[in-house]
């Protein structure tokens, strides 16, 4: 949910000074990604392994590099809390927002909050699928309870 | 070169405060001053200094231009030691050898904090410390401000993994505020029940304030040495130490948020020629009520899904079968990293506890952690 404020589109949960850096940094590919709609993570050159988000060699067979591409949008939750501090000039949200270690169909793990807020979150094994928030400039990838065609919420 | 024997013969700490004042450097250097009076020595009489420090969050933080600012002389070591929270820990270690081999011949390990600031608490500055870059700031753009929501994370996945009840959580903040009650440095003394605990207010599910240290502009300073004085307090020895340092995959198919680190407590029983049970007190480090129960079952104080269990039977605390954390831990006692577990266990082996002191502890193990629970480094001390 995003509240139109003049031209300047604001997130529902942090202000714009939170914005993470784009330019030159270690998850650039991943931003630019989340620009154009699509989930890019790193994965082993060599052996297809995935990578954490600032691996640059590989743990399984030692390549150097990192070949980021768009992956499957599903993932379910590792873990999952329920931030209630909300921090005085930092957080615009009024109520407690989720936080959940996402775990993506191709392996990564990823902490991100929701796409809106979200009074109940979804449990350690729900089904969620990733959306992007906007925070500044930058498209920020963030978890939605997963549905399936007809609206209803998909068993994990 | 003959191998030289060295024991921790000098202890400082500064007042532990919980409001503003003083700055890293200033803390740093009076528990310095404290710890070579404590020893009886000198402050020309030291040839080695390491230093410890909070990392990352505050530009003010103690190094090595310490030595020039407590006004200590030429010295043959200097190091400023940096492996996050478990450094202090390793500090102690690095003297030991550096006595041993010669390097040096009188160390002290010094760690100084001061979060507090006149402007905004102590959790404002962690919240707003953390940059933008990397994954800390795809983090911090996803609203894990400070270290609370990331400890949350790991305890919901913990105790969803063992069958834990936050109730468990409570028994380890009952534990720790019993025993500071016995701890005149401790910051939090008022007898805390279960039915407060469940009252304090939630910071990050499942972890209430209550669950989490509360911050401390502070010092303290250990001295080691071969040379014992005479008469002034029981030498504690270092007669193991362990590390590891395990690297956990944030990959499917592992747990992510904890395991890896009991090589640090194996190792360093295995050098002290001591088993777990010969342990008279354990001083963990307890930045949140999750790592004590973490700590427990990782160092293999008790079977898998067996801490919960082990913290409500009263164990840990003042006449339970395990003393744990008996200053107060970090949780009530003063968070000083990795000071605060080395201080209360040389209080302990000193039998300086007072009020808190285990009956005739004899050894300790301490322990010390970093990062995400990503570094351990152990040792057990013995009374000399
Ligand atoms: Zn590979």
């Amino acid at each position: 949910m995003t509240e139109t404020v003049g031209v300047v589109a604001e997130d529902w949960l942090l202000g714009a000074e939170l914005a993470p850096a784009v330019d030159g940094d270690p998850l650039a590919p991943l931003y630019s990604g989340a620009a154009d709609g699509l989930l890019v993570l790193p994965f082993c050159p060599a052996c297809g392994l995935a990578l954490e988000l600032e691996q640059r060699v590989c743990d399984g067979c030692a390549t150097t590099g990192a070949d980021w591409r768009p992956v499957d949008p599903r993932g379910t939750v590792h873990s999952v809390t329920m931030v209630h501090r909300l921090e005085r000039g930092l957080v615009r949200a009024r109520a407690p927002y989720p936080v959940a270690d996402v775990e993506m169909a191709g392996g990564h793990r990823l902490v991100l909050t929701s796409l809106e807020p979200l009074p109940h979150p979804p449990a350690i094994g729900d089904a969620v699928s990733i959306g992007f928030r906007r925070l500044g400039d930058v498209a920020v990838p963030a978890f939605t309870a997963r549905t399936t065609p007809h609206g209803e919420r998909e068993d994990p | 070169m003959s191998a030289r024997q060295s024991a921790i013969i000098g202890l400082g700490l500064t007042p532990m405060s919980t409001k503003p004042g003083g700055s890293a450097a200033e803390l740093a250097a009076r528990a310095l001053r404290a710890a070579l009076d404590d020893a009886g020595l000198a402050h020309t009489e030291l040839d080695g200094l390491l230093v410890g420090s909070s990392q990352g969050v505050r530009p003010d933080r103690v190094g090595v231009t310490l030595a020039a600012q407590a006004g200590l002389g030429d010295l043959r070591l200097l190091e400023h030691v940096e492996i996050k929270g478990a450094t202090t820990v390793a500090m102690v270690r690095r003297a030991q050898l550096a006595i041993r081999t010669g390097e040096a011949r009188t160390v002290a390990c010094v760690f100084a904090d001061a979060p507090l600031r006149a402007a905004g608490g102590a959790g404002s500055t962690y919240a707003r410390s953390g940059g933008n870059s990397g994954v800390r700031g795809l983090e911090r753009a996803s609203g894990v401000l400070g270290s609370v929501p990331t400890y949350a994370l790991l305890a919901a996945r913990w105790l969803a993994v063992t069958g834990g009840s936050p109730d468990d959580l409570g028994s380890v903040a009952l534990a720790a505020r019993a025993w500071a009650q016995g701890n005149p440095d401790a910051v939090q003394r008022t007898p805390l029940d279960a039915d407060t605990y469940r009252a304090s207010p939630m910071v990050s599910t499942p972890l209430r304030r209550l669950d989490c240290a509360r911050p401390v502009n502070g010092a303290a300073a250990v001295v080691l040495s071969p040379d014992l004085p005479a008469a002034r307090h029981t030498p504690v020895r270092v007669i193991g130490s362990g590390r590891a340092h395990p690297v956990r995959r944030r990959r499917a198919g592992d747990e992510s948020w904890f395991g890896g680190g009991r090589a640090a407590v194996e190792d360093a029983l295995a050098e002290a020629g001591l088993s777990r049970g010969d342990l008279d007190v354990l001083e963990l480090y307890d930045p949140f009520t999750i790592v004590t129960l973490c700590l427990l079952e990782e160092y293999g104080f008790c079977g898998p899904g067996q801490a919960g269990p082990l913290a409500r039977s009263g164990a840990l605390a003042p006449g339970g079968a395990l003393p744990t954390n008996t200053g107060g831990g970090q949780l009530s006692g003063f968070y000083l990293q990795g000071m605060t577990p080395l201080v209360e266990a040389i209080v302990q082996l000193r039998g300086d506890g007072g009020d808190r002191q285990v009956t005739g502890a004899r050894t300790a193990l301490v322990g010390g952690i970093g990062g995400r629970i990503d570094h351990h480094a152990c040792l057990v001390l013995e009374a000399a």
